[in-house]
Parts: structure tokens; sequence; C-alpha cells
């Protein structure tokens, strides 16, 4: 064991330690083709979201019909000053997006990592005012009816929560923000919201046990019907995914292919997305490298807007 | 009182699963954690005996060989609710081999920061997360770091064992979850799941972990607590969460300080450990 994979595990017990990967080996080619990701310019949360995003789903090919989809929102804490969620605007305009889709049925589910109350946590992000009939479809994924799944992480059995497991499309609404510990959470990292707290606690431990990166890697592995939308509008940057500062990067992005999704954002936030070690892991199920990214609407290099890094993730930095 | 109690007694009569157990929500599959709360709301209720009996046998059947709890049917797995049940058994004097292989389990679990590997990483490292790793507390399941919600509730439990006898390694591990609960406090006075500063960075505390550390050094009278409690009741007084507000009731009973119930609210009907927590915040059944 290198040292720094030393570090990694032991400090793992009390929360977690990446701080970035440093490995300049060839990343995976990914599958065979391309993966479309669009990004759209929205300078604000009271932009037409609704038309936005229709206008990305159509850029990207979205279909969901009769599809019972759960969309899956970045809701961990509350602070009035602070861009940790996304936001409830664009929520409401995914709702909208998906039931003009002519989904099945469209839910809206999380589990936050560090509070119990999700119900209250959502009251403060308005998203229990704002969004019509939030109770009605609205899941508590921390305390949802759990069923086991195989071979995550080389565990007999893992738990996830069965609406989660049951549903045919599960949208990640990620926010844009940098992590202090995996570089940059996006609409990979977001999955960890779909990890019970039920039965993995508060915070989820476990997931930290396993390591960051893999957990995020074998997380996008066992939701692979998964479409991504990522909340950059404001943003966060410094000391992510928390105690950040708002930073504003005026996008929406936009795919069916998490890792180009993801590998998208790093590059509009200034972050090498093949530095990442949890990219490095997923690079086989999808694209990092922009040669096989078919940008659709803007152009990274148009709406770049390089986001504060923390000095233990300055090698992760864009050269 | 019994216009508080009722509505939430007869919610828990009539959310009762077919297995005897409590689901997080009605109609939900059967969880240890509401199942426990509600026994624990229940257990000292006359008119709630049958569905009681039916809830504890339930409960009982979950326990595995190791003497741990699994938290429902789908999950074979010790948990860190394996404290609520040891609690229960205390509060009914059910002192039975059970009940000892549960505290025995108890007594054997700790955290993984109290490891050899963690400790030198962290002797590498010690401002990534500011904690002092010596204390031996408890996670939330075997071979995970220690947080302060199962340390507490683990607290609670071995306190209420001490009326079983006198056991040396209760007193041990109680004096030292104490002291990694104080360990953990936020520069804000209260606590949050468990970790104070990372990264150099302050971090904020929260109502409802707040309640729950001071519920697990309750009892403790050469601790000095009044600051911390004034922040609890600060936050009793301005949580909007209601499971706060409930679990907040709880804690300040077990320091002797009563708080007037909350009103019932629409989303308390719904949730079986609010309107437990609630039961057992009003009616003092933990004390």
């Amino acid at each position: 064991m290198k040292r720094r994979q030393f570090l990694q595990a032991g400090i793992a017990g009390a929360s977690a330690s990446q701080f970035g990967c440093a490995s300049h080996e060839p990343i995976a080619a990914g599958p065979p083709g391309q993966s479309a990701v669009a990004i759209l310019k929205a300078a604000s949360y009271s932009a037409d979201l609704a038309g936005l995003l229709r206008r990305g789903a159509q850029l990207c090919g979205l279909e969901a019909k009769g599809k019972r989809v759960l969309l899956k929102p970045n809701l961990v804490e509350f602070a009035s000053n602070a861009a940790i969620n996304t936001h409830v605007a664009v929520i409401v305009a995914a709702v909208e997006l998906f039931r003009s889709l002519g989904a099945a049925e469209v839910l809206i589910g999380e589990g936050p990592g560090h509070r119990r109350d999700t119900i209250a946590l959502a009251e403060e992000a308005e998203y229990r005012r704002v969004i019509t009939q939030f109770d009605s479809i609205f899941i508590d994924l921390n305390r949802d009816d759990v069923s086991p799944v195989r071979g995550f992480a080389d565990l007999p059995e893992f738990y996830l929560p069965n609406t989660a497991l049951q549903a045919d499309l599960i949208v990640s609404l990620a926010k844009m923000k940098t992590h202090h510990w995996a570089g940059a959470t996006l609409s990979m990292k977001n999955f960890f919201g779909l990890v019970p707290g039920s039965v993995y606690g508060w915070p989820k431990n476990q997931l930290h046990q396993i390591g960051i990166d893999r957990s995020i890697a074998d997380l996008q592995r066992v939701f692979p019907r998964s479409f991504a939308i990522v909340d950059g509008i404001v943003g966060m940057d410094g000391n992510g995914p928390i105690q950040g500062d708002p930073k504003s990067a005026g996008v929406l992005v936009m795919g069916s292919d998490l890792v180009s999704v993801d590998a998208t954002c790093c590059r509009i936030m200034g972050i090498d997305p093949e530095r990442l070690e949890y990219m490095r892991l997923t690079a086989e199920r999808g694209h990092v490298h922009p040669g096989r990214i078919e940008q659709r609407g803007e152009s990274v290099q148009s709406v770049e807007t390089r986001f504060a890094l923390i000095d233990s993730l300055k090698n992760v930095r864009l050269s | 009182m019994s216009d508080f109690l009722s509505p939430r007694l007869d919610f828990l009569r009539a959310t009762q699963n077919a297995d005897g157990g409590w689901g997080f929500f009605p109609g939900k599959q059967s969880w240890l954690e509401p199942t426990a709360y509600a026994l624990i709301a229940l257990h000292r209720d006359p008119a709630s005996r049958t569905n009681f009996e039916r809830g504890w046998n339930l409960m009982r059947s979950w326990q595995l060989p190791d003497g741990s709890w699994k938290p429902c049917a789908a999950v074979q797995e010790p948990h860190w609710t394996t404290a609520l049940c040891v609690t229960l058994h205390g509060l009914r004097g059910v002192h039975d081999q059970p009940f000892q292989r549960g505290l025995g389990w108890l007594l054997t679990t700790s955290g993984t920061e109290n490891g050899l590997r963690f400790r030198f990483a962290h002797f590498l490292r010690p401002s990534v997360v500011e904690l002092d790793p010596s204390f031996k507390a408890w996670p939330w399941r075997p071979g995970n770091a220690s947080w302060i919600e199962p340390t507490a509730h683990a607290l609670v439990a071995l306190k209420k064992a001490r009326s079983a006898g006198t056991n040396p390694r209760i007193e041990e591990r109680i004096r030292l979850g104490e002291k990694m609960i104080l360990d953990r406090r936020c520069g804000d006075g209260g606590w949050n799941y468990g970790n104070r500063k990372v990264l150099g960075t302050d971090l904020p505390s929260y109502p409802e972990t707040t309640a729950l550390a001071l519920l697990g050094l309750a009892g403790n009278r050469a601790l000095n607590l009044r600051a911390p409690l004034e922040v609890a009741l600060r936050y009793w007084r301005e949580t909007r969460s209601p499971l706060a507000k409930a679990l907040l009731s709880v804690s300040l009973r077990s320091h002797s300080i009563a708080v007037t119930p909350a009103d019932l609210t629409i989303l308390g009907e719904k949730d079986t450990l609010i309107n437990a927590l609630e039961i057992i915040g009003a009616s003092g059944v933990l004390v």
C-alpha cells in the first residue's frame, strides 16, 4: 500500500481524504462511439428553465415516455447564503420536462448524508413550498424500504432503496460544486444520496470506508439507466461541497452519459477530469476524453468559469 | 397532557404492521428503529399491552447470533439500533440471555478511529479531521468510525443496564463514550453528526444531534452542561424540524427540563419516529 493510499484509508474512518488523483497514466478510452452533452446558458434562476431543459432534452435525444422517473436533487444542508443544494427552480422545470415527455410517473427522492429530517430540510430549501404537491411525490430515500444488490465494492450485499431500484430512469439533478475530498461533486457523486441512512447511518460512513471514488464508480455502475442535469447556474467553489462560496457559472449541463457530463462540467470549472480518481474508475463505461464527447448547444470554451480550488486540490487544475 | 398523548398513541396502535413492527411511515416495511421507539413509547401504556407484546416478539426475533440486532427483515447485518433494544430491555427490567448478549455486543463494538491504522494516519495529518481518536465510542455499524448518534444511544443503553448489576466494563465504556461526545462538541456550543472541524474549518451544530449528544450525557452530575443545555433550549424554540423538536423534548426531559409539547402537525401524524418521540418526551418514559 502506497503512503497516499494508506492515508486515504486511515482518515476515511472519520471522514475521507482523497485530495484528487495525481496519476498521469492514460485514461480508458471508454465504449465505442461518442456521447452527446448539451450545454445551455442560463443567466439566472428566473430564466425560462423549462424551455432550456426542453431544448437540452432535444439536443440529447432524451426519451422518457412511459417511464417511471426518479428525480434525484442534491439536497445536503441548508444555509440561506450558500449555494449548497440544487435550486428549486431547476427541479420544478425538470418535473415539467419529464411530465411533458410522457413519463408514467415522476417522483423526487433524496437521502441527505448529514441531516435526519429530510422533510424539514426540503422545507428550508423551499422545495415543499414551491413544488406542487411535493409531499405526494417526494420519497425520503434514507427511510425507504430496501433490497440487496450484489457486487457493490466486493461486498456480499449492499442495500439500496426500492424506489431507486425500481425506477426506469434516475435523473441526477446535481449541483456544480468543488468537493474537498473528491475534487468535484457532480452528477455521479450526487448518487451518494441514493444510499439509505437507515442502513448506513448519517453520515453514510460505509461509503468512506469503501473509498469515495470507488463508491461513486460503483453507484454509477449499479444505476446505468440514468440521465444528468447539472445546475451550474450558481455553483460552489473553494471548500465545497458545503463550506464553499457561491460561484456563478450560468450553465445547465445535460446528457445521458454521466461520465461525459461530469467530464464536461469539470472542464467548465477549470478542473482536469483525468486527474480525478473517480473519473478514471468510470472511464470504461463512459467518455472522458473531449474527442469522444459531442458538445451540443454551447461550447465548453464559451462558458468556462474558473472555480477556486483549495490548496490540496491544486494538482487537479486544468492546465 | 392526555389531549396531546391520545392521538399519538392512537396513531401508533393503528399503524402497527401485521408482523408486529412499525415502518418509518404507515404501510411501509417494518424497521427496528421505529419499532423500538414505538415500543419505548407504548411500554407503560396499559391500553397498548397487546400492541407492545406483538412488537416485542418481533424485535426479539431479529436478534442475530452475535448478540446484535439487525435493522429490518431484509438486512442481515449488525446495526446500531441494538442499543435501542438493550435500552428497552433495561426499561422493562428484562435482564435475560438476549439482553446479556446484546449488552455484550455493545461492550465489544467500537469505531475504527480507535484502531492503529486510523491513529497513525491521523498522527500524520491531524488537521484533516480534528478529533481525539483515543476515546472508544460507537459506529453506525461495525467496521465504521464512531459518530455522535450511535454513541449517544449506546450510552443511554449502558446507563440503563447498570440496574442489571455492576460491571466495570460498562463504567469504562460510559466514561470513554462521554469523553468522545465532549471532544466532538462544535465551536457554537452544540453538536453535529460528529465532526467539529474539517480542514481547519469549524462546522456548525444541528438541533437533532445536539439533543442526542445531551441525551447520551444525561445522568452524569459531574458534568457542567449548562451552556450546551442553553443551546438546546434555543434550538427547541427555533427549530422548524418536528423530528428535532421531538428529540430535544426527550433530551431536555432527561436533564429535568420540561418543555411544553409541540402542537400536533400534519407531518407528525404520518411519521412513526416523530409520534413515538413526542410521546416519549411528553410522558418521560425514558427517564
